[in-house]
């Protein structure tokens, strides 16, 4: 099928224009911000950021009678490892993001909006404040958009390093100026967010499914996927793969599709032994686990892992699971922001136990000590980034465990065994 | 009004009211380390998880309102290996330095763990985040950053209460560390507050430390005179000595306590510290002291002035009316003090550095008196031979005084307080080694309580005031504080 | 010497903050600026910073220290930021940092004598499909081989690339 998100030669206006691009804008703005919101609702458009919230339902929190502004935030806090699919679409098809977020903007009664984009992305960012400025030019963001009465600014604000902003309440804290560290929930943001004031925040993907979905409709958008899980995906494959990069397929499409047919197969003398399916965070798969699933939220959730981001981080047997884990405790103990208990201190422990283990100095019994310290952290901090540590070190230790076990005997891992990357 | 039910026991609470407050009410306690009832909510140590059916994750009681319905366990087996494992986490990167630590005994990490763990250890102590040890942060506070436990209760009480926000952490993750501006003194007129709030070692209070084990103190629950605001408090003392004061939290006047009201305690052991009388500079014992101020009082006869002082308790206010009206036969006397009063920086310090302004007004309304005015009016003119009153309200008159001739006999505890000039000092026992009744700003009556003895000899002023009509043969028949107040209604 | 915000940087900076109803939340966005002017956050310009907008010195140095593009002293005239997360590890990130540190003789964290080069191992930088990568200042570099970086290093040092 024609891709959605993922088109070439749309970045500039003119280009974006042509093919169509701003009449959903008119379209929504001849609508109530009701019947905006019900379209999107029919579409069963979900989060694409790695909840997977539905987006319609999640606008509609915005309450009725609130007084007072209302903001529309997009999160382009993309830092998920294993994730670029953000980026990507913000290179690719900025404009689609920005009229999203006008229409979005519209239905939920936001006259402002502000894309938080990580610091990294300056290239990114300087294209969408380009992108915004011809925008602006033309009449589709600020004041009186085409001529409807409806005002929306829309903004590019740059975080500064810190993984943890991509989690919602911590990114409406950077944007007001503060460490990123989340906030106690509730209050959730629809109700008091960014500023006090009612707020909606949806990832980059989200967004820029919204014109499409205002211009064909919901029940067509629906219809793509699997029911539940309607629409279309980026997944980013990473990993020894001959073609990696971010692919736009409908939800339910088999993962082995992805890779095989997509991705042209591992590279030569590669075997596949992994996949983590949604980023760094999700539950590991085995090469049997992965082959058999459908990229979906619900046959994902049925395997034991999660769709997530869409990231797909392609593992092969030449890949030592002991010191991939140990490499994602590292970046988790490196990204806690230090406020709850469980996470602050339990990423690091984490991480120092997988230390042994590559340096040698592990037993057996520190294996099983890698799972309970997991298990403490899991469900008991303000946001999931203590989930986020914990789930792949239950997955990577059940479903590996007879690597763990090799390295505390001191035998040579597969790593260090094969032929330096 | 939702009604829940906590470990089996129903209680109806205001809409509002958290988990954690409804369980007190119930006399259920939860652990906490980051909660405290004044401070905002932050939910970050995780210590007072708790189970509520249906919910899919253990919630924190500090931040959880009660819901119709809700159906709370503090003590299941999920809970407690949550705090268990909570307290696991808290103590793996902890120096555990205990034998060095001067939060033994008042510890919130070894209490809960005694409480509720009881595990052995199973991090490396090699693998350990060090952090910065002890340090002087500000004249009254040392800080160890490696006993913090990160519950930013410091951080809140400086941004919330005192609003100088000097303090933040620093950094993220397990290498998050409480700091300051560099070369910036924490020194708010509060400090000391946060080696209260502090649930663990590491911020005490240079006062305090080393000083005594926390488990030998006795605790005397009195008032600060400080200032006018009469904020109660708690002497922590040993076999007559005084260690420190702490605030003893009460909704009418104060949760917390300034670092001056805090001090106050130190003047009673200070150096100089009067056991003696003073004549002209010099010091002799006390019964000679009395007997020559007497002498002088009979002396001067017909042209003596005795001035109450809000720095005094009504007893003593009183004793000093009787003395006047009854030893003395002077119409020259004043109790009219008039200072404003109020909070003025929005905490606790007072307008009004005075203790007792209120509590003179009821001995003036029994006693009556000149004015303030009319006093200085007729020392200045010469009329006024001697003055007795007590030294800090001496110098209320120090102007009039200046070059006038009079003679001044004066009360005081500590030598630094007594005015140039002064002919006579006798020592009286203050306000942590005798009762004595005042009045706040809020005209709220406050007793204290003396949680230690006066030096050797060393009476209370209605007592020395007593002593003194007796030498001059007059009786006031004042046996007690409470005999002062007689004929007195406030 | 006292530390003054530039007239230039002062103008840019209300613009910044009209964005928000609130002035401070413009403190990550400044702070980045400010480091784009002075290659790093002194102290001083922290102070600065914190009277522009009316905060608390504590708040603008918490900031400063959780986020981790803030350089808190001088770096190199290039800053090397090479990837070390999954992807970038699993396709040779750990062999691309040894390689710099030996060609350029320092370690991560540290910054070559003549001062053009600050080396760095930096967690994920979004652009796992061209694994491995590298961010130079603000340009990503991405499909690094060890050829590829020979070659980077030798166009750094002569100009033929300028990464803002």
């Amino acid at each position: 099928m024609e891709n959605i998100l993922l088109k070439d030669d749309v970045a500039g206006l003119e280009a974006y224009f042509a093919c169509g691009g701003y009449k959903p804008l008119k379209k929504a703005l001849g609508l109530t911000p009701a019947e905006v919101i019900d379209e999107v609702k029919k579409s069963n458009l979900r989060g694409r950021g790695g909840a997977g919230f539905p987006a319609g339902l999640k606008w509609s929190f915005i309450p009725k009678d609130a007084q007072g502004p209302r903001y529309l935030v997009c999160n382009a806090d993309e830092g998920e490892p294993g994730t670029f699919k953000d980026r990507e679409l913000m290179r690719k098809n900025p404009h689609a993001l920005i009229e999203g977020m006008a229409i979005a903007g519209y239905a939920i009664g936001a006259a402002h909006g502000y894309i938080y984009i990580r610091g990294e992305f300056a290239e990114e960012a300087e294209l969408l404040e380009h992108a915004v400025a011809a925008a602006r030019a033309k009449g589709f963001i600020g004041r009186n958009i085409l001529g409807s009465g409806f005002d929306f600014e829309l903004f590019i604000h740059r975080g500064a390093g810190a993984y943890i902003c991509g989690e919602e309440t911590a990114l409406l804290e950077s944007l007001e100026g503060y460490k990123g560290q989340p906030r106690l929930k509730p209050p959730f943001p629809a109700i008091k967010g960014l500023f006090g004031s009612p707020t909606v925040m949806n990832n980059v993907e989200t967004l820029a499914a919204v014109p499409a979905i205002i211009d064909k409709g919901g029940d067509w958008y629906a219809s793509i996927g699997t029911g539940k899980s309607a629409g279309t995906k980026l997944f980013c494959v990473s990993g020894p793969v001959n073609k990696p990069g971010v692919y736009e397929l409908p939800l339910g499409t088999p993962l082995r599709d992805l890779l095989e047919k997509n991705c042209g197969g591992l590279k030569p003398g590669k075997k596949l032994k992994a996949v983590i399916p949604g980023g760094s965070s999700t539950p590991v798969l085995t090469a049997g686990e992965a082959l058999a699933v459908k990229l979906d939220y619900e046959s994902l959730a049925a395997a034991g892992s999660m769709l997530g981001s869409g990231a797909v981080i392609v593992i092969d047997e030449s890949q030592c699971m002991v010191g991939l884990l140990r490499v994602l405790a590292r970046f988790y103990h490196h990204e806690s922001c230090g406020q709850c208990t469980p996470c602050r201190e339990g990423c690091g422990w984490i991480e120092k136990i997988l230390n042994r283990f590559e340096e040698g100095r592990a037993e057996m019994k520190d294996i099983d000590m890698l799972s309970s310290v997991a298990d403490g952290m899991m469900g008991r901090t303000i946001c999931p980034l203590a989930d986020a540590m914990a789930m792949p070190v239950l997955s990577f230790v059940k479903k590996f465990r007879a690597e763990f076990e090799a390295h505390a005997r001191g035998e040579t891992c597969a790593r260090r065994a094969g032929p330096k990357a | 009004m939702p009604t829940i039910t906590i470990d089996g026991k129903s209680i109806e609470v205001e809409k509002g009211t958290t988990l954690l407050a409804a369980a007190q009410k119930l006399g259920i306690y939860i652990p906490r380390y980051c909660y405290h009832p004044k401070l905002s909510i932050s939910g970050n140590c995780r210590m007072c998880l708790v189970e509520v059916e249906k919910a899919p994750k253990l919630l924190t009681a500090c931040s959880t309102e009660a819901a119709e319905g809700m159906v709370v366990r503090t003590t299941s087996d999920k809970v407690k290996a949550a705090r268990r494992d909570v307290l696991e986490y808290l103590l793996i990167n902890h120096p555990l330095d205990c034998p060095i630590c001067d939060q033994a005994g008042e510890c919130g990490l070894q209490d809960y763990y005694m409480d509720y763990s009881l595990a052995r250890s199973r991090f490396s102590m090699a693998d350990k985040v060090r952090r910065e040890k002890r340090r002087p942060i500000g004249p009254n506070l040392v800080l160890d950053n490696e006993r913090c436990i990160l519950c930013t209760r410091c951080v809140r009480f400086c941004s919330e209460v005192t609003k100088t926000s000097e303090l933040e952490v620093m950094n993220r993750g397990d290498h998050s560390y409480i700091d300051l501006k560099e070369g910036k003194a924490l020194d708010n007129g509060y400090s000391l507050n946060i080696a209260d709030i502090c649930p663990v070692g590491a911020f005490t209070s240079r006062d305090f430390r080393f000083k005594q084990r926390v488990w030998f103190l006795k605790r005397t629950k009195t008032v600060c005179l400080g200032c006018a605001t009469g904020c109660l408090v708690e002497a922590h003392h040993n076999e007559n000595v005084i260690y420190r004061l702490v605030p003893d939290p009460n909704p009418e006047t104060n949760t917390w306590l300034c670092d001056h009201g805090r001090l106050t305690y130190k003047a009673l052991q200070a150096g100089d510290r009067l056991k003696k009388g003073v004549i002209k500079n010099g010091l002799i014992e006390l019964e000679p002291a009395l007997r020559e101020a007497a002498t002088r009082i009979d002396e001067a006869r017909g042209a003596v002035a005795v001035m109450g002082s809000p720095w005094l308790s009504i007893e003593d206010n009183a004793a000093l009316a009787r003395l006047a009206r009854d030893s003395v036969k002077t119409g020259d006397y004043c109790f009219d003090f008039n200072f404003e009063q109020g909070i003025k920086d929005g905490i606790l310090i007072n307008k009004d550095q005075a203790p007792n302004t209120a509590g003179v007004r009821p001995v003036k309304a029994a006693y009556g008196g000149i004015s303030m005015g009319e006093l200085a009016g007729r020392i200045a003119s010469g009329k006024i031979k001697l003055l007795l009153t007590e030294a800090r309200a001496a110098a209320l008159l120090k102007d009039a005084l200046k070059d006038s001739g009079t003679r001044v006999v004066v009360f005081a505890a500590n030598r630094g307080e007594i005015p140039a000039g002064a002919y006579a000092t006798l020592p009286y026992a203050a306000y942590f080694e005798t009762p004595g009744t005042f009045i706040n700003y809020q005209g709220l009556r406050r007793r204290t309580t003396p949680p230690v003895a006066a030096p050797e000899g060393v009476k209370p002023l209605w007592d020395v005031v007593n002593k003194l009509a007796s030498y001059s043969g007059a009786s006031l028949g004042l046996d007690s504080g409470d005999d002062a107040l007689k004929g007195i209604s406030f | 010497m006292a530390f003054k915000l530039s007239e230039e940087f002062k103008a840019k900076a209300d613009k910044i903050c009209a964005r928000y109803p609130r002035r401070d939340a413009a403190l990550i966005p400044l702070l980045l600026e400010l480091q784009k002017e002075t290659g790093y956050v002194a102290e001083e310009g922290m102070d600065a910073l914190a009277a522009f907008l009316g905060l608390p010195y504590s708040r603008v140095k918490a900031v400063v220290t959780f986020y981790t593009m803030f350089n808190r002293e001088p770096s190199g005239k290039y800053h090397l930021q090479v990837c070390r997360n999954i992807s970038c590890h699993m396709a040779g990130a750990e062999g691309l940092l040894a390689r710099l540190s030996s060609k350029l003789g320092i370690a991560e964290g540290e910054t070559t004598k003549d001062g053009l080069f600050t080396l760095s191992a930096v967690e994920c930088l979004g652009a796992c499909g061209s694994a491995p990568v590298m961010q130079v200042n603000e340009k990503y570099f991405e499909n690094l081989t060890g050829e590829k970086l020979d070659a980077l290093l030798d166009d750094l040092r002569h100009n033929r690339v300028m990464p803002r």
